[in-house]
């Protein structure tokens, strides 16, 4: 089995520090990792391929991105590969990313299964496994939080809003987006970390891709201006001046709130249980 | 700001939380201890007395100095070694 | 005469190095911890003529001798970076030793401000006395000193063993070293398959010397010979920086501070200028924390509010927080320095000089790393790394001043900790100055009453003090 895993380089969030006057990113400060939702699509790859499967690993990004590809190479990747594009053009949408992917996933043989992080922590539009997919013409499930191989089917379990989950058959080759918290990382072995350490990470440009920079003109959103974020400000509540003095003071003491009520159920188990189970079912929660 | 509460200055050191802790604190031996020094010297403030005798202890947010195990005069109270490669705090001062 | 068993007689032999340790001029030391279990290195293991463990100062510095001659080095880090786990103040003495290992470091090292300013002050809570010591000598290459910051120092300082030659491997934490007939072979790391063999071992894993307790070279510590440190990086403007502590350019400065900043804790605080940040903390002796029940965070914001302290800090954002321990009782806390294929060198074998007027580590960790290097480096050459061949460790040591700064000032951390010089000397020093510069109308007086009715104040008999003294001048000056 050939699985190829797309991995993003991006700031460890709790490096992430912003000015508070001027909401510049301070990037002195910042360190980078592998994506969390991307780690776990590589430990997938990695325990779906078995021992005798090839796992490749492709990442976009600068040179310093060859950090998370050797991190592929020491925990078990049998090839990577880094893709990036001259300064000139600052990758800014997803379709640039995913384009970018499948040229380089059509240049090496092509594998059974590509596997993505869900989304990105940085940017987090989850857009670049979809649109891989769609330049791929393969079938893509976003959002999963299952796989299980059948042959040349994969059956996955995917997430919907309101805790509800859908299970789906996939004929491959297909695009998988995985959820963060599906698989931890192993931890690489000392020969792993080494035979990484020493690799040499090759890289493909575009004339490599056999694309061009007006291949990747989409129409980006671009950032006109950045302004820190103000302090919303707050309605003061002004007490009814008709009340009497006692009723104004209590008016302002509690802000014109009133408290949630709640409720206190009373009996016998049973029939507080029935009642917990009529207030849910009343509220759609079951 | 000058001044800051610990909370917020710890917020400014990062730290790549390992799933297995480093360190790990023997309540049964914490229970008869009296002197208590790790919750005083311990500059991230990771042990806190509990009201029936016991120490908290948290190892995510530790500096790995080794304050605490040289401060601890209970045998075998505090088991501590680094972190696994990789993990832990990495300061940055830029 | 019964045969000795094979424990007996590994204790034997044992003995015998301490004994050669001992006659090359080391410390005598407690006995050893119960010596954990010997490991041989599983077959297949990947072998290197030189294992360093530890990428900070003293580990850059051997790896970099050693991959300089020739010889096939691994540099092993357990942070992401070498310099990831590693605090120091840092103001950087070393600077002319680490010239004549890469000539005008400075013009392309990460460094801060050069010191040409030198303040020491003794403290009481609303008062402070300090002696200003300012020479443009100290502007001039080599230097004399510089402010740094460890991650970036220790990541570039690495990155020159890796030109050289040395393969550095992040993210590898060595548990123990590995044996064969009594003589180190290799060390462990904590992974799969984490086996390595070489020829000599360099432990330079830090102030917490597990390596060379695991071999059985060091002793644990006593909490009265261990200090805490913790540090912030206070975020301030330069020009802010040059105008505040009068500053020309990269000119820069490093105040220590003695006396009430750490209250009845033993101990003190520094500030050191870096280009737009300010570096600062307080030490406190582990044992002495831990008696006051006096929490170290705390102890660095009283030191920070201190009126003396205050307006030189005012402004500054707190850019990070960081702590670390440091070997501090000197001559009496050195190990065995080496055995059969290891050898010990930098905070690892406690080369940490802490003496009131000396705050200095990386020179020594420097210094002892380039002795290592250099030793394994001749053992290499003679294919002798027994422990009578790395013995002459000991000797470069001592050639270059390093043992032999330790064996001078031996008296110094005793004395340095003592209640009377921590508190009641600042205290006397800064009552004095003020009855010297107080004009409230009544007749001047001369210096000796003044001095003399403070220390009756302070119930201090002179005999005390004619003892301090004496033993101020066997540490310091003769």
């Amino acid at each position: 089995m050939r699985i190829a895993v797309c991995l993003k380089q991006v700031p460890d969030p709790a490096t992430v520090e912003v000015d508070p006057l001027t909401a510049a990113l301070d990037t002195r400060r910042m360190l980078y990792i592998a994506g969390p939702a991307d780690t776990a699509a590589l430990e997938l790859a990695l325990r779906l391929a078995g021992p005798t499967g090839q796992v490749s690993a492709l990442c976009v990004g600068p040179p310093a991105a060859d950090a998370v590809l050797r991190m592929a190479l020491a925990v078990g990747a049998t090839e990577v590969r880094r893709l990036w594009v001259p300064p000139f053009l600052s990758l800014q949408a997803p379709a640039q990313t995913a384009l970018l992917l499948a040229a380089g996933l059509q240049r090496a043989t092509i594998p059974d299964l590509v596997l993505c992080g869900a989304r990105s922590s940085d940017q987090g539009s989850g857009q670049a496994p979809a649109l891989l997919a769609e330049f791929l013409d393969w079938p893509v499930v976003c959002d999963v939080t299952q796989i299980a191989m059948e042959g040349d089917r994969v059956r996955v379990q995917r997430r919907l809003d309101r805790g509800a989950r859908e299970e789906l058959e996939v004929r491959l080759p297909a695009v998988l987006a995985v959820e963060a918290n599906l698989a931890r990382l192993r931890h690489a072995s000392l020969p792993g970390l080494m035979r990484a350490e020493r690799a040499s990470v090759p890289v493909s440009h575009l004339e490599d891709l056999g694309l061009e920079p007006a291949d990747l003109a989409f129409p980006t959103a671009s950032v006109r201006a950045v302004t820190p974020p103000r302090p919303r400000t707050r309605p003061i509540f002004t007490p009814d001046s008709t009340r009497p003095a006692h009723e104004r003071i209590t008016q302002i003491i509690t802000a014109g709130v009133t408290r949630k009520s709640g409720k206190v159920l009373e009996g016998p188990p049973a029939q507080m249980a029935d009642a917990v189970v009529e207030f849910l079912r009343e509220r759609g929660f079951v | 700001m000058v001044s800051i509460p610990l909370e917020e200055r710890m917020r400014t050191v990062r730290f790549k939380v390992d799933d297995q802790p480093h360190i790990v604190v023997n309540a049964a031996v914490c229970a008869k201890c009296s002197v208590r020094a790790c919750v005083y010297v311990c500059p991230a403030n990771l042990f806190v007395p509990l009201d029936d005798g016991g120490i908290l202890f948290n190892y995510e947010e530790c500096f790995e100095c080794g304050t605490c195990y040289i401060a601890c005069n209970q045998e075998g109270a505090i088991q501590w070694s680094y972190p696994r490669g990789g993990y832990g705090v990495t300061f940055r001062e830029a | 005469m019964a045969l000795l068993s094979k424990e007996a007689s590994l204790a034997l032999v044992q003995q015998v190095h301490r004994l050669i340790g001992m006659k090359n001029g080391v410390a005598p030391h407690d006995a050893p911890r119960p010596r954990p279990q010997r490991n041989a290195p599983r077959p297949g293991a990947e072998r290197f003529d030189v294992i360093v463990v530890g990428a900070g100062p003293a580990g850059s510095a051997a790896a970099l001798v050693a991959a300089r001659a020739g010889l096939k080095v691994l540099l092993l880090e357990r942070g992401e970076y070498p310099g990831a786990k590693n605090v120091s103040g840092a103001a950087f003495y070393g600077s002319a030793i680490l010239h004549d290992l890469i000539p005008n470091w400075w013009e392309q090292a990460p460094v801060e401000r050069y010191l040409t300013r030198r303040v020491l002050a003794f403290m009481t809570a609303e008062t402070s006395v300090a002696i200003d010591f300012r020479t443009t000598r100290f502007a001039e290459p080599p230097y004399n000193g510089f402010s740094i910051l460890r991650p970036k120092f220790d990541r570039w300082f690495a990155d020159q063993a890796v030109a050289a030659g040395a393969f550095l491997l992040n993210a590898a934490v060595v548990d123990e070293v590995l044996w064969e007939d009594d003589q180190v072979v290799g060390v462990r790391v904590r992974r799969d398959e984490g086996d390595l063999r070489a020829d000599v071992v360099i432990a330079c894993d830090g102030a917490n010397s597990f390596l060379a307790k695991n071999a059985g070279l060091q002793r644990e510590f006593h909490a009265h010979e261990m200090s805490l440190g913790v540090k912030e990086v206070l975020a301030l403007d330069e020009a802010i920086i040059r105008e505040r502590f009068h500053l020309h350019d990269n000119d820069g400065l490093a105040i220590e501070y003695i006396g009430a900043i750490t209250e009845e804790v033993s101990g003190g605080g520094f500030l050191y200028t870096n280009r737009d940040s300010l570096s600062l903390g307080v030490i406190g002796q582990i044992s002495s924390l831990a008696e006051h029940k006096r929490r170290p965070y705390e102890l660095l914001e009283t030191f920070k509010r201190h009126p003396a302290v205050a307006p030189l800090v005012r402004g500054g954002r707190v850019r990070e927080y960081s702590a670390h321990i440091i070997p501090e009782a000197g001559w009496n806390m050195l190990p065995k320095l080496y055995t059969g294929g290891m050898l010990v060198a930098g905070d690892a074998a406690a080369l940490c000089f802490v003496a009131g007027l000396y705050l200095e580590g990386i020179n020594y960790a420097i210094q002892s790393g380039i002795a290592a290097g250099e030793t394994a480096v001749a053992a290499h050459q003679e294919r002798d790394f027994s422990a009578r061949s790395l013995a002459r460790y000991v000797e470069r040591l001592r050639a270059r001043h390093v043992i032999t700064d330790f064996a001078n000032y031996r008296h110094a951390p005793a004395l340095v900790n003592s209640p009377r010089l921590q508190n009641l000397y600042p205290e006397i020093i800064a009552a004095g100055a003020e009855q010297v510069f107080r004009v409230n109308g009544g007749p001047k007086r001369k210096l000796l009453p003044i001095a003399l009715e403070a220390l009756r104040r302070a119930q201090v008999s002179p005999v005390h003090v004619l003892q301090d003294a004496l033993q101020a001048g066997r540490s310091f000056g003769w």
